[in-house]
């Protein structure tokens, strides 16, 4: 009986680690799979090859496919506010949400890894020390896209954005010049 | 990855002893419990690269890594040819467990230094830009 609750449970575990958009993910669920493919040999006796998978599944693999994606190269996308405890406008909090998935789901769509970090510092500490590919700044209902004027995939972000509605807020895009402001 | 972890650093330092412990405890046990070289080198082998998601910085010397692994292989295939060909193996019964594990030993610690090898190769030499 448990043993086909694992069976069950490994085809699970790998149609989803297939079919999530993160790569990051992924990663993980091949982890728990080759967890639970180890326990399943273990239930069906063979406790030699239950050390092998635990092993190199679960630590060997993972932590390479993790290295591999940091060579990968991750897009590091900054989100800052103007006031961030003072927000309270239902629309606006809704819309900032609807802004960040369109801007994950862009990159998603070009096969891209993004990855959004969330911050309370002053944009300005940002912009000078941090290492970006996107910063975005939001100030009420206005928004600040900075990007670098090389990266060519800041037209079609502006592109995107022209063509999708996004009610009342302000989306303004600026280019920095390469080392204009940043140090890192 | 990039920068340190305070908890990931302290947590993975409290482990070391035990993954070290462990890999050689299923290496001497290899011929009469599950696992034996293979998989207690690899849980040897975790151990260096664990060490990296702490302390990511090349300081380990790969050229003397791979030179301990070829004399390694080579023992590996020179032992047993001398064990059978000088008819030792008849003569004593109990010498035949000394020599499964001195056999469990050096496999692990072959696995084990081939492993990090890979590892590290791949880290710090490719995909360079």
């Amino acid at each position: 009986m448990l043993e086909k609750v694992f069976l069950i449970l490994t085809v699970v575990l790998a149609i989803i680690s297939i079919s999530t958009t993160k790569l990051r993910r992924a990663v993980i669920y091949l982890g728990l799979f080759s967890l639970v493919i180890s326990f399943t040999y273990l239930l069906y006796s063979a406790p030699d090859v239950a050390i092998a998978e635990a092993i190199i599944g679960s630590a060997l693999s993972t932590i390479l496919y993790l290295v591999a994606l940091k060579k990968f190269q991750v897009f590091t996308i900054y989100y800052t506010n103007y006031d961030y405890n003072e927000i309270n406008y239902d629309h606006v909090t809704v819309r900032r949400g609807q802004i960040l998935k369109d801007i994950e789901k862009f990159y998603v769509d070009r096969e891209m890894e993004p990855q959004i970090i969330y911050t309370t510092e002053n944009f300005k500490h940002i912009l000078k020390t941090k290492n970006y590919d996107l910063l975005i700044y939001q100030k009420h209902s206005d928004f600040y896209i900075y990007g670098f004027e090389k990266d060519y995939q800041l037209d079609a972000i502006e592109g995107y954005f022209m063509n999708e509605d996004h009610g009342n807020l302000d989306i303004n895009i600026i280019r920095c010049k390469e080392g204009e402001y940043n140090d890192a | 990855m990039n920068n340190n972890s305070e908890i990931i650093a302290r947590i993975t330092g409290l482990l070391y002893p035990f993954i070290i412990i462990f890999g050689v405890y299923i290496i001497l046990n290899g011929h009469i419990t599950p696992g034996g070289g293979f998989q207690g080198g690899a849980v040897l082998a975790s151990v260096f690269i664990s060490r990296y998601l702490v302390y990511p910085f090349e300081d380990i010397k790969i050229k003397s890594l791979q030179l301990a692994e070829k004399l390694l292989f080579f023992s590996i295939i020179m032992i047993p040819i001398l064990f059978l060909f000088t008819g030792f193996n008849y003569s004593a019964g109990q010498a035949n467990s000394y020599y499964l594990i001195g056999m469990n030993l050096l496999i692990g610690f072959k696995v084990c230094f081939g492993l990090t090898i890979i590892f590290f190769r791949f880290v710090f030499y490719e995909g360079e830009k």
